[in-house]
């Protein structure tokens, strides 16, 4: 084909848009010599390109043709898929890059060469670690395997193996392994040694500081404790081990690119590979192995491997240096220091929720006490605690007991004289308290009791005092019908409060509609739960005389007797659950908006009657980063003064970024139970923001987003005054699930008519 | 008579069921038999609530007349209803009223299930009243001292709209039940599945294992009564790793993502 004809059939392609005519023959002289089928396989692949980036699809043309070397044709589609989610990630470069070698970074991932990441493998090894420990334990991509005691660090990518099953081996190696390091107390703290302090470094690293060499050390402590957690996960997880016995000798270490091996290198090889010294041949090797088969036994914590280096670092040489001997790929580098940090953390929260939960056991037990023995003021003070010597004297004198005898659980306090025992959950703190300094500080007691005593309340309001907070933020996919697939990531959208406002509003429509809203009450209360009788039933509750007389009639007439004698009571019982999904854009000013807000007053008015579960959400914003969400009345919310006001609140704000709003409604259906879950929309117009989210890709996006809500149960429904709508409603909803409302201001009076219609 | 003494024989415990106790749940449920105070069972599914109000009729030498509820259970399928037979209108006591006249033991299982106006039926024999009204009859039934009213339900299972009244609560001495420590599940798994002890603890280990999963996808996690069924068919012969899939992950979930991380479990206990 030659370039003239190249040039036309693009500018057809991305009309109306006019690229420069430099650019367009450049980008297409490679095409030039290329075979027809070949261009035009490349050309189907713009259009889903072009909208997205000009300079990207300039580029995917320059590669197009040469990449097609390598991929199958059928494969291009999903090659250019992956170029856009590279491009939205990493931008221009990035998808550059990613054009550059299409056997790396698609064709080998694809067809399961070129290593395993974790991305692909978390799923499955992430709840495989929650079970592990018994609470969730993160996985997160680091460079190497490690451990901090909260979470497991892996690396993103292992390609060690040609196959993935056994790279998908050694990541589960590695996370048990990490997990049995904390599991077997790889960091525990080494006897005798005072309680942790945030400003010194971890008791173990000090150890290691004790020596003249302590690199050497911490490298015969992680020698030694691999061995031993190794033979912890040989009774733990006797399966794994199975399957990793052919993959361990064929890990890499150190010593496979060393000239000479020194005394580390010599050990790791003997434990991974069974590659020992002959006994007798070197001293120090006869002893590390004795010395490990002692740290291999059962049930030894980690001081028998803390003797263990004690015992080898004194037969080592001066010149004896371990550092260029890195430890084996699944046991990775020990982060004391991070591991302290999370103590001492640790130890913060169980100090506050000690002191929380003792403060509110505090003011519990003093309010039982006053009304017990019908104390006055004057006691209660004392129950609740006098900061000052007499309080610490007394707690110190309970810990001075604990200290000298054996330790015994903390099940009680003394406050001024006063015992007071704990609950279940103070006890088990206190325990813990105990475990972690030896003792229950009186501190943290003083605290509890001071703050009982001034009424002190532990509620902490996660939303700031104006009322306009952010309650949550989350991302959602946007769906893109060009290339037949979602923008990942895509959109954020923000549950913002909206600040209720004092106006004469609400009064003003019930009393404009007060005539209306009895009418619908009267209406939704014949909609409550119905109870009807069931006759001629096989079974029920009561005979039904009319049946029986007829049967014992037939009995007498030689006819076979009917066997439905029973009359049963059937209730049809309502389990609906409905969001209402308000428009919030800027085209509802004016009477618009004055409709929409009457029409979800009557709507609370009508549903106040019923047991239908119902909650109210306004939507806009602008652009994908801020598609604002505004509770106006939650599901399991009472209908009170609050919602009203937030419902006055209700004005114009921006754009109509609909199918974010879609599917954030669709998430929080997932968590209600109801036979029927109803969706209903209050839109004035088409889908529509500011950026390109317009026309066809707007109106695609929210079908899609309407799509996934049905695929869940959930059943949408639209009400719309656009007089356009019936030129996009019926593709998006279906043409039986929206209804257009051609006079606004008969909103109010047909909603809780059509309502009524969708639920019964 | 005859009639009713038969189906009353239905109902008796003559072997002893295995139960191993956990605490003192049989002192408290004797003492509450004793005060004629009913008892309210709670616990997860699977973890011996039914199995431990059988052990306690059979110590108690009383039969057992178990109703499972749910929401179309009337008031008439516990008190009783009229039947036609031979042309005449019959009354036909239900399974509470049976239980009643006989001073049987009568346990509802999940008693959530039912809908409340079913439930407030049992007020009057639960508190110190212990009768029965059965309305239809004109009858007013005394309970003796010999019945007992038991009812269970699972606390984590219960839909928002589903769950006891105060006032029916409030009648009843509770006992909460958990998946026993894991010493004695290995021992009930050993038992009741007829395993060794070694297979046994890795069972209990791969239950413990799924119960930490219950917040990350898994509504339950693995009940010793699931423990005890992967015994069985390694028992017959099944290998273990087919057993625990079919006995226990795909019993846990559907999804695959689970299952695949469920499997990765198994293949490392075993």
């Amino acid at each position: 084909m030659n370039l003239d004809a190249l040039k036309c059939k693009f500018y057809e392609l991305v009309a109306p848009s006019l690229p420069n005519e430099w650019d367009v023959e450049e980008a297409l002289s490679r095409l030039v010599t290329g075979k027809s089928e070949k261009i035009d396989d490349i050309f189907a692949q713009i259009p889903a390109i072009w909208p997205v980036s000009h300079s990207l699809c300039f580029a995917y043309l320059a590669a197009a043709d040469s990449a097609l070397n390598s991929l199958e044709v059928d494969e291009l589609s999903l090659w250019v898929h992956t170029l856009l989610d590279r491009y939205e990630t990493s931008g221009l470069h990035g998808a550059q890059l990613f054009m550059r070698d299409v056997d790396r970074h698609f064709i080998n991932p694809m067809r399961g060469r070129g290593g395993l990441r974790l991305s692909e493998v978390r799923s499955r090894l992430q709840p495989y670690a929650n079970g592990l420990a018994g609470r969730e334990m993160l996985l997160i991509p680091a460079d190497g395997a490690a451990t901090n005691t909260e979470c497991i660090y892996l690396p993103h990518k292992l390609s060690l193996f040609a196959g993935n099953e056994k790279n998908f081996l050694l990541y589960k190696l590695m996370v048990s392994f990490q997990w049995a390091s904390i599991q077997a107390g790889t960091f525990a703290v080494p006897k005798g040694t005072p309680p942790l302090d945030a400003t010194s470094a971890h008791p173990l690293e000090q150890v290691f500081s004790q020596y003249a060499f302590p690199a050497n050390a911490r490298s015969l402590y992680q020698f030694f404790e691999s061995g031993r957690v190794v033979a912890f996960l040989q009774d733990e997880l006797p399966g794994l081990m199975r399957e990793a016995a052919t993959l361990l000798p064929r890990l890499p270490l150190s010593a496979d690119t060393t000239l000479v091996l020194n005394l580390l290198d010599r050990l790791q090889q003997g434990l991974l590979r069974g590659k020992w010294s002959a006994v007798g041949q070197l001293e120090t090797d006869d002893r590390a192995r004795l010395l490990l088969q002692r740290c291999q036994a059962k049930g030894v914590g980690n001081q028998v491997s803390l003797d263990a280096v004690h015992d080898l670092i004194s037969l080592l040489a001066k010149e004896d240096d371990f550092t260029e001997t890195l430890p084996f790929i699944f046991q990775g580098t020990l982060r004391l220091q991070e591991v302290l940090n999370i103590h001492m953390q640790r130890r913060q929260e169980r100090k506050l929720r000690f002191t929380k939960a003792l403060t509110v056991h505090l003011q519990h037990f003093s309010e039982k006490k006053a009304l017990d023995a019908n104390d006055d003021q004057d006691d209660e003070k004392k129950v609740a605690g006098q900061q000052g010597q007499g309080l610490a004297l007394v707690v110190e004198t309970d810990n001075q007991v604990r200290k000298n005898s054996a330790p015994q659980p903390l099940t009680s306090v003394r406050i001024d004289n006063q015992e007071i025992p704990f609950n279940e959950e103070l006890a088990e703190l206190a325990e813990q308290i105990r475990q972690d300094l030896g003792s229950l500080p009186d501190e943290y007691v003083s605290s509890a009791a001071g703050k009982a005593g001034q009424g002190y309340s532990a509620a902490i309001s996660l939303v700031p005092d104006d009322g306009s907070g952010v309650i949550a933020s989350v991302v959602y996919d946007e769906w893109d019908y060009r290339r037949k697939g979602f923008r990942k990531n895509w959109c954020v959208v923000t549950e913002k409060d909206i600040s209720p406002v004092q106006t004469s509003f609400i009064e003003q429509t019930l009393q404009k509609y007060r005539g209306q809203i009895r009418r619908l009450r009267h209406q939704f209360e014949l909609m409550q739960t119905t109870e009807h009788f069931v006759r001629r039933q096989r079974d029920g509750n009561d005979i039904d005389l009319d049946a029986l007389v007829e049967s014992l009639a037939d009995i007498c007439a030689g006819r076979p007797p009917s066997d439905r004698l029973f009359v049963r009571l059937a209730r049809e019982q309502r389990d609906i659950a409905v969001y209402f999904l308000v428009d919030m854009s800027n085209s509802t000013t004016g009477w618009v908006g004055q409709a929409i807000k009457e029409a979800l007053v009557l709507i609370c008015e009508a549903m106040e009657v019923l047991n239908d579960r119902y909650g109210i959400y306004g939507f806009s914003g602008m652009r994908r980063l801020r598609c604002d969400l505004f509770p106006i009345k939650r599901l399991e919310e009472r209908y009170s003064q609050a919602v009203r006001q937030r419902i006055g609140a209700i004005g114009p704000r921006e754009y109509t970024r609909m199918a974010p709003a879609i599917r954030h409604m669709t998430s929080l259906f997932t968590q209600v139970e109801a036979k029927i879950r109803l969706l209903i929309v209050l839109s004035d117009g088409k889908p529509e923001d500011y950026d390109d989210y317009k026309g066809e890709y707007a109106v695609e996006d929210t079908r899609h987003a309407l799509l996934e809500a049905k695929a869940k149960g959930i059943h949408p429904f639209c009400i719309t005054i656009d007089r356009q709508a019936h030129d996009y409603m019926a593709h998006m909803y279906g043409e039986v699930n929206y209804i257009f409302i051609n006079d606004v201001s008969r909103l109010p009076a047909r909603m809780p008519e059509i309502y009524r219609t969708l639920t019964t | 008579m005859s009639g009713r003494q038969e189906r009353l024989d239905e109902h008796r415990i003559e072997v002893e069921p295995y139960y191993l106790p956990i605490g003192d749940e049989i002192t408290i449920a004797e003492a509450a038999y004793h005060e004629g105070v009913p008892l309210l069972l709670k616990g997860p599914t699977g973890c011996g609530k039914t199995r431990f109000i059988q052990y306690l009729a059979w110590r108690l030498q009383r039969p057992l007349v178990t109703v499972s509820c749910h929401d179309d259970l009337s008031t008439s399928d516990l008190v009783g209803r009229y039947l036609i037979r031979s042309g005449e209108a019959v009354w036909s006591d239900g399974p509470l009223t049976m239980a009643v006249r006989a001073g049987a033991i009568c346990y509802l299982d999940e008693i959530v299930e039912a809908r409340k106006d079913t439930t407030v039926v049992i007020h009057p024999l639960a508190d110190d009243r212990r009768q029965l009204p059965i309305e239809k009859k004109g009858e007013l039934l005394t309970a003796p001292p010999e019945f007992m009213l038991a009812v269970s339900y699972n606390p984590g299972y219960q839909s928002v709209l589903k769950d006891l009244k105060a006032s029916t609560r409030q009648r009843f001495i509770a006992l909460s039940f958990d998946y026993p420590a894991p010493e004695k599940e290995i021992e009930i798994v050993c038992r009741e599945g007829g395993l060794g002890g070694s297979t046994a603890r890795s069972l209990v280990k791969l239950a413990v294992m799924t119960r930490a999963l219950k917040d990350s996808g898994l509504t339950e996690g693995a009940s010793t009564r699931l423990l005890i069924q992967t015994g069985k068919l390694i028992a017959r012969g099944i290998p273990i790793q087919i057993a625990c899939r079919a006995a226990i992950s795909e019993t846990l979930t559907d999804d695959r993502e689970l299952l695949a991380a469920l499997d990765e479990m198994v293949s490392s206990l075993f």
